[in-house]
């Protein structure tokens, strides 16, 4: 019987895993292995660089140029959607006339690809008939025509926008569910102590959010790490690199410019950090837990 | 010092209505238990004098000053919930000291004043745990040292027991017992438990319904109940309920000879004999014989269920520990006449 159950269970894991392995782990340490080389993405031929590619990044312009614009990305990404959700979340939570109907079409775009939402948004941004700049010329009553994907100081602000509209709706909905987790007998406690409406939320709600939280914040980072197609499709870096992150650096380095031997040498670098990220989520994931459970 | 007086006191969700005109008095310093059944509006009374319910109609005075519409942390009372409602993302020390901190005292009185109140409740070595770390009586006492660091006027505990397995509920109902001797504040206290309620209580208020059924001392609802539903439910085991029926001026129990009608009873249709009232005698000089159907042996005392021929449930007796009955055997019960109670057709004690 035994025997029977352990031929089942390596059976049908066998076959997530070679997927797993071909998809994930085999160019995982591909990755590490052309970054110390110089190939160039097709020819057979190419030769050990040793940590030349490394070096390289530490004094590429442009990498600094992306890691910048990642951290901005990333953290806009992750504090945007997150406090935006949670201020629907609460709202939406009480008793609110049609609060329903709201819930769904604040839901509503994260079930639209992001290449979609990127299209959408090129075309709210289109500087002559695009609906913000016609919303804009509308109440000023003056023409305005600004090209806000082709200026450098707007371009990626404009595309967190966008992420930050399709996001929402997945916090908020985290949120909700948090919410309706915190026993009523505790919100009755901060009535009878005289809790203000700022104190019960400071000091109860938000804190019994926190699983709520790390789903969000977690989501977040996965999300914005992977935030490769709606910049892709709203900017493609541009203008003048200035909407540049890493995984678009990365792909222009190693698909645009084929110096692959490049290109992986800065995945192994964005891999790291990532890997940093988890470590740090982790622990505090441990502290909630000790509280939770 | 603290008077509550429910006046008139009504509560309706929707068209239906739960509590239906209370007047009630409390007095300072009293311990009063409300029991009842579930759903009889006891709990929904208890957060209607937190103010955690609006009081559709009536008047909550506390100390002679109307609190009907008064936010609860403007009531001076502190509730202690069935389920503790600790906040568990704050050690005890901060769950204590929660209400403090709103009211921005400074931290060297915080600091001071939940280190007394952990004293007198023994949590000292626990202040620095968080609530999942703690046992359900731990918790519980948690939840009182919260309340009792605002010296409240009133207390009011909505099941606090209820959680908690069967020895810890026994010590726990002590600690409170005792927690009422020593600051001498008015109580409230919910619970479906009876032994609580006889236990605990100066007064006991028996709900039914939305309404009191009956208002008194625990001996005194014991020996005097004012109605069948009271007699029923104060007690363990409960009161035994025989059918009679009065034709011709005799009275007549099923599984009895006949006897003339006791003056007074004229109206009985049900007679009421508790199971210590009911003596074991040789059949022939019984009033009622039986057959035993099941023993209980509790160690100090023991009951037993007799069934007896004419009679729609068993009859329980109540026996010392050590007893010769054993199951299956015929047994003559005599009834204490001078203890029994008559009841009429509509439950009112005669």
């Amino acid at each position: 019987m035994e025997q029977h159950n352990r031929f089942w269970r390596i059976a049908l894991l066998s076959l997530p895993l070679a997927v797993f392995g071909l998809f994930v782990v085999w160019p995982l340490f591909s990755s590490f292995y052309y970054s110390f080389t110089n190939w160039n993405g097709f020819d057979p031929d190419y030769s050990f660089v040793g940590f030349d590619n490394f070096a390289k990044i530490a004094t590429d312009r442009l990498f600094l140029q992306a890691a910048i614009n990642t951290t901005i990305w990333m953290v806009a990404a992750i504090v945007l959607p997150t406090a935006l959700g949670l201020m629907l979340a609460l709202l939406l939570d009480s008793r609110v006339t049609g609060a329903r109907v709201f819930k769904s079409i604040f839901y509503l775009p994260i079930c639209l690809s992001a290449v979609i939402v990127g299209q959408i948004w090129t075309w709210i941004y289109q500087p002559d008939w695009g609906l913000l700049n016609t919303i804009i010329a509308q109440v000023s009553g003056e023409k305005f025509k600004y090209a806000w994907l082709a200026k450098p100081d707007s371009a990626l602000w404009s595309v967190i926008v966008a992420w930050s509209w399709q996001q929402t709706g997945l916090s908020m909905v985290i949120y909700l569910a948090g919410l309706t987790a915190i026993p009523g007998d505790l919100l009755e406690v901060c009535e009878i102590e005289g809790a203000s409406p700022w104190q019960r939320f400071r000091r109860v709600v938000l804190p019994l959010l926190a699983p709520s939280t790390v789903v969000v914040i977690a989501l977040s980072v996965i999300n914005s790490l992977k935030g490769f197609d709606i910049l892709y499709i709203m900017t493609g870096g541009g203008p003048f690199n200035s909407s540049d992150t890493l995984a678009m650096h990365m792909y222009n380095e190693s698909f645009k410019k084929y110096l692959m031997g490049y290109g992986s040498a800065i995945s192994v670098v964005l891999f790291l950090i990532a890997l940093a990220i988890i470590g740090l989520y982790f622990r505090q994931l441990r502290k909630v837990d000790r509280i939770y459970g | 010092m603290a008077q509550l007086q429910l006046s008139d006191l009504r509560k309706s969700f929707g068209t239906v209505q739960v509590i239906k005109g209370l007047n009630l008095d409390i007095a300072d310093g009293e311990f009063v238990v409300f029991v009842g059944p579930s759903g009889c509006g006891k709990s929904t009374t208890l957060r209607m004098i937190a103010g955690l319910e609006d009081a559709t109609a009536g008047v909550i005075a506390l100390d002679g000053r109307d609190v009907t519409r008064t936010r609860p942390a403007d009531r001076s009372i502190a509730m202690v919930f069935q389920s503790y409602a600790l906040f568990p993302h704050m050690t005890v020390a901060d769950n204590i000291g929660f209400g403090l901190q709103l009211r921005k005292e400074d931290r060297a009185t915080i600091t001071k004043r939940v280190a007394e109140v952990a004293e007198t409740l023994q949590l000292t070595p626990l202040l620095a745990r968080y609530p999942r770390e703690l046992s359900g009586g731990q918790r519980q006492r948690v939840a009182i040292g919260r309340a009792i660091i605002r010296n409240p006027k009133v207390f009011l505990f909505d099941e606090p027991l209820s959680n908690l397995d069967a020895a810890l509920r026994v010590q726990m109902r002590l600690e409170i017992a005792r927690l009422h001797q020593r600051l001498g504040a008015t109580m409230v206290y919910v619970t479906h438990d009876q032994v609580e309620a006889m236990t605990l209580a100066d007064r006991i208020v028996v709900f039914n319904d939305g309404r009191i059924e009956q208002v008194g001392t625990p001996m005194d609802l014991y020996e005097h109940p004012a109605n069948r539903f009271v007699a029923g439910f104060i007690g363990a085991p409960a009161m035994n309920f025989l059918p009679v029926r009065v034709t011709g001026g005799r009275l007549e129990v099923p599984g009895t000879e006949p006897t003339p009608v006791p003056p007074g009873k004229e109206a009985a249709t049900e007679l009421g004999v508790r199971p210590e009232h009911l003596a074991v005698l040789a059949s022939s000089t019984a009033d009622l014989v039986g057959e035993v159907e099941l023993i209980e042996r509790l160690g100090a005392e023991t009951y037993a269920y007799v069934r007896v021929p004419g009679l729609p449930s068993d009859l329980t007796i109540r026996l010392p520990g050590e007893t010769e009955i054993r199951p299956r055997s015929s047994i003559g019960l005599k009834i204490d006449w001078t203890r029994a109670k008559w009841f009429d057709a509509s439950g009112k004690v005669l």
